[in-house]
């Protein structure tokens, strides 16, 4: 009997220990971290769902739609639910490989946050996936604003591009998975302000991640959308220029007001229609793009560097009149086609005889700059040009514009040694040589001649204050190169600008370039009382600027100033 | 007649059950609680039935219950296709033979063990061990880790009641403790000093020299005999034991559970309004993680009283076991203690986070017909004997 209630007493003391040790934990559980649990519940069936905010559009002078949105059907899969069935059909639909699909799941770092796998999926593919979405119960379907570009690959340089996010992007925090961000152009410098503050609204979900209902407990924050951008570009010009250079397979264009600076048209071929980084570019796709020679992705207006050529004459004829060594009646030797130094010889492409300064613009003799450049020096010319603007940036409200190269004596010494020669200032005269000049920075330079010695910093935007660069070059000195610029188009070289109605001034330009055909300038400014317009085109390896570059521009200014367009034209 | 059963194990059990009801009716719906009811309902009367009948009776044909419930454990692994082979199916009902081979493998075991006057020998556990090691082998296969591991405590149990002593089953079985602890160094040799220490005091011989040949060579083979398996092998061991090799490696289902009963707090979400349960987030919520449904709907109040209700009926079991003059009778009845209170415990202490995940359910209130019959059954038996209890 002993023996008995000892057995018993035993058995029943340690069973009534491990239920006490049961009672214990869930008090422990229930009251003592009761609260953290209870958060943790709430955590568990509620998620803050982000709302896109539709990017603001931009559009152009006249208020029309360069850059707007539209609805698009993007399909989405949470991590932690979606079984293997289900990925596989859902690849099959959307014609994706499984495998891309988890890479991109595994991006999202919480498995029960949604991800977007495809956006912008065909009316067909919807059709399919609402088909199957009983057996698809892990996948959604939804809909979110998407970029537009109505004209495509027109103003692909100039307005960008906007893809998805990257890897790297997300890291820093300020995007989430799914987003879309500037890639170029305005779309990329004005980033901040298109793209808008993403909303939140609270769902309840369930295990599954499905969404069940709108938390009305919590209040949704609605999304900000992103700023509309107003700028200063002209679409029909645009669609003007592009016309006029169909012929040519690269080439830039840019158009200024040059009274303020306001570009007009930054046109740079070939491009790309960025409505096809929007759905998602393949990689083979984006290689080709980036072997492509004729480099689409390349914005020529801002980064492409070009020696100047004939055009860039006037400015070592204003660093003369400025620094009063020469007037406009300073005649050099007469040009007989060759200019002999040394050893070397150095050719005009024409023999023009005796020259003034203005005859010598007109007719772009090389002998003569030849003998002016030397006569003035490097540092004269280096100083003056330095206030114009080469060799460093214009400011324009774009991303990666580049600085051009502008030599200087220290430059020539380094790079040549001591015995560097006049030949390299000959080539500098006549803009050949270790010069280099972007497009914009050279019709910004032409702005000098309209604004009596300033020039406007280049702009996108329309604004009310803008800046000027003081170049202090006198009046004098200008009117006298403006009376050769007019020369030109009148009489000159660049005859073939010439207009009916208005009267053009310019000057033409022949790059010569190493590996192949010259490249052919022109900048023009029309009408020559008052410019309202200014005009640079580069069409590179076409031939003699006057020839190629002139008649463009010309139809261009005109354009522009009749408001007729390429299209009502033909 | 009916008015000698013992009342307060009947309430008790009935109090459980609807515990259940309402937890069922929550986490599963109206079929599902209309089926359990009618599962109870057909339970209690059998209850009823199984009270007229003297425990004598079970005692007499006890060989012929077990016997047939191997037989039903060989059927469904001969004739069920696919896994796991866990039930018969007659047209709609599931009936699960894990379930009764319990019940009938303590009504074997205690009329064994009724039989035998004193058991004081190595010997003498070896008839017992082969007794629930049949049944506990083809659940085993089934496979059913969860269901076949509760015949170990039982056994242990009743060998322990009828009178073996406790120092002995321990040196019997401890083997298979060492074998366990030799995958890792430290404890084996932690555990071998405490044995040698332990057996030093115990002052038995023959128990010295089988203790420490048994524990060595267990300590010992085992590393040998594991690393003479291929890896698939040894991965397809690994995870099936991977619960109780890994039990700090907590599963999903777990947190999902402890954040169910956590966030009931003191009275609970309400019923019908637990959110963890309601949005699917809790696994088999009407059946193994039941208790984490009430854990989240009526909050520690409804815990606390479900688990006095259970302490309650196991000390009555216990207490009847401890009254009962008939040695089969009483062991029986600390059979189903041990049944019942381990099972309890270990569905209970799973849904906490406590112990490993196994599945096994909550006695009296997770869904399931074969468990709720098998245990209405021997709560039947319980109360017959509790009728007899002073009768030799």
């Amino acid at each position: 009997m002993d023996e008995e209630l000892k057995k018993f007493k035993i058995v029943r003391n340690v069973s009534l220990l491990f239920f006490a040790l049961l009672l214990f934990t869930s008090l422990k559980l229930q009251l003592i971290e009761g609260r953290k649990y209870y958060r943790l519940s709430e955590e568990n069936c509620i998620r803050e769902k982000y709302i896109v905010p539709p990017r603001g559009k931009i559009f152009d002078r006249n208020n029309i739609e360069l850059a707007n949105t539209r609805p698009g059907f993007y399909v989405s899969v949470t991590r932690a639910c979606v079984d293997e069935s289900s990925l596989q059909k859902i690849a099959d639909i959307l014609g994706i490989k499984e495998k891309i699909i988890k890479d991109r799941l595994h991006l999202q770092k919480n498995p029960y946050v949604p991800v977007k796998i495809a956006h912008d999926i065909t009316y067909q593919q919807l059709a399919l996936i609402e088909e199957e979405l009983e057996d698809l119960k892990e996948v959604q379907v939804g809909v979110e604003p998407l970029r537009n570009y109505p004209y495509q690959d027109l103003l692909f340089h100039v307005i960008g591009y906007v893809g998805e996010v990257t890897e790297q992007e997300l890291k820093d925090g300020k995007y989430i998975l799914g987003d879309y961000v500037g890639r170029m152009g305005l779309e990329k410098f004005y980033e901040t302000s298109l793209q808008g503050k993403r909303g939140v609204e609270y769902i309840e979900v369930d295990a599954r991640g499905r969404e069940l209902r709108k938390l009305s407990e919590k209040r949704p924050c609605p999304p900000i959308p992103g700023k509309d951008l107003y700028t200063t570009l002209d679409v029909a010009l645009t669609e003007s220029v592009a016309v006029y250079l169909s012929n040519y397979e690269r080439a830039a264009c840019v158009c200024l007001n040059p009274e303020n600076g306001e570009v007009l048209v930054l046109y740079s071929k070939p491009g790309f229609d960025p409505n096809l980084f929007i759905h998602g570019i393949e990689k083979s796709q984006w290689q080709i793009i980036n072997k492509d020679l004729n480099a689409p992705m390349f914005n020529r207006t801002i980064m492409s560097c070009y020696p100047p050529g004939s055009t860039f004459k006037p400015f070592i004829a204003l660093a003369g009149l400025d620094s009063r060594m020469v007037d406009k009646d300073r005649y050099f030797k007469p040009c007989f086609g060759k200019l002999r130094l040394g050893r070397r010889i150095f050719k005009c492409w024409r023999p023009h005889g005796r020259l003034n300064l203005i005859d010598a613009l007109i007719k772009s003799c090389d002998i003569y700059f030849y003998q002016l450049g030397t006569f003035i020096g490097i540092d004269t010319i280096v100083s003056r040009i330095k206030k114009i603007g080469f060799g460093k940036k214009m400011g324009i409200d774009l991303p990666n514009e580049k600085e051009g190269f502008l030599p200087n004596r220290k430059w020539y010494e380094k790079r040549y040694g001591k015995n560097w020669t006049s030949g390299h200032i000959y080539n500098l005269s006549i803009g050949q040589g270790d010069l280099l000049v972007t497009p914009l920075q050279l019709a910004c330079a032409y702005t000098v001649f309209v604004n009596d010695g300033k020039i406007p910093i280049p702009h996108l935007i329309k604004t009310d204050s803008v800046k000027y660069i003081d170049t202090g070059i006198s009046s004098d000195a200008i009117n006298i190169v403006c009376e050769g610029l007019k020369g030109v188009v009148a009489a000159g070289t660049g005859i073939l600008a010439r207009l009916k109605h208005y009267e053009v001034w310019g000057k033409t330009g022949t790059a010569q370039n190493p590996h192949g055909k010259d490249h052919a300038l022109f900048i023009g400014l029309a009408p020559a009382q008052d410019p309202k317009i200014l005009v640079c085109v580069v069409v590179e390896n076409a031939g003699h600027g006057g020839s190629v570059a002139a008649p463009i521009a010309g139809r261009i200014i005109k354009a522009f100033l009749t408001q007729e367009t390429a299209l009502t034209e033909k | 007649m009916i008015k000698k059963i013992d009342t307060t194990i009947l309430t008790t059990i009935i109090m459980l059950t609807i515990i259940g009801l309402i937890m069922i009716f929550s986490a599963a719906g109206k079929n599902y609680f209309i089926r359990q009811t009618i599962w109870l309902g057909t339970g209690l009367l059998f209850l009823l039935l199984f009270c007229q009948v003297t425990p004598r009776f079970w005692s007499n044909f006890a060989p012929i219950v077990y016997g047939l419930s191997i037989l039903s454990l060989i059927f469904i692994l001969v004739h069920h296709s696919g896994y796991p082979r866990r039930w018969i199916t007659f047209n709609s009902i599931s009936i699960q033979p894990s379930e009764f081979a319990k019940f009938a493998t303590i009504i074997m075991l205690a009329s064994y063990l009724s039989t035998k006057k004193s058991l004081k020998k190595f010997p003498d556990i070896l008839v017992p061990l082969f007794i629930i090691a049949i049944p506990m082998f083809l659940i085993f296969i089934e496979p059913d880790l969860g269901a076949s591991q509760i015949f170990f405590p039982i056994l242990l149990l009743m060998l322990y009641w009828s009178g073996m002593p406790g120092a002995k089953l321990f040196i019997f079985f401890s083997p298979i403790i060492s074998a366990a602890a030799s995958f890792s160094i430290y404890i084996w040799v932690a555990y071998m000093i405490f044995l040698v220490v332990f057996l030093y005091f115990h002052k038995q011989l023959y128990d010295l020299i089988y203790g420490l040949i048994t524990n060595l060579l267990a300590g010992l083979m085992m590393p040998v005999i594991w690393n003479s398996l291929k890896t698939y092998q040894q991965k397809r061991i690994i995870s099936f034991f991977s619960p109780w090799l890994d039990p700090r490696g907590m599963s999903w289902q777990v947190i999902q559970s402890k954040i169910a009963i956590g966030s009931g707090r003191i009275y609970g979400k309400g019923f019908l309004s637990g959110t963890q349960k309601k949005l699917a987030f809790l696994p088999e919520r009407h059946t193994d993680f039941i208790f984490s449904c009430l854990g989240e709907e009526f909050g520690f109040l409804g815990i606390a009283i479900t688990i006095i209700l259970y302490i309650y009926l196991f000390y009555k079991l216990l207490n009847l076991a401890r009254e009962t003059k008939n040695r089969f009778s009483s062991l029986f009845v600390i059979g189903v203690f041990a049944w019942l209170s381990y099972q309890t415990f270990l569905n209970i202490g799973m849904t906490m986070g406590l112990i490993p995940v196994t599945g096994v359910p909550l006695p009296f209130i997770s869904y399931g017909g074969s468990a709720l019959f098998a245990g209405l059954m021997a709560i039947g038996l319980c109360l017959a004997i509790s009728k007899h209890k002073m009768i030799y």
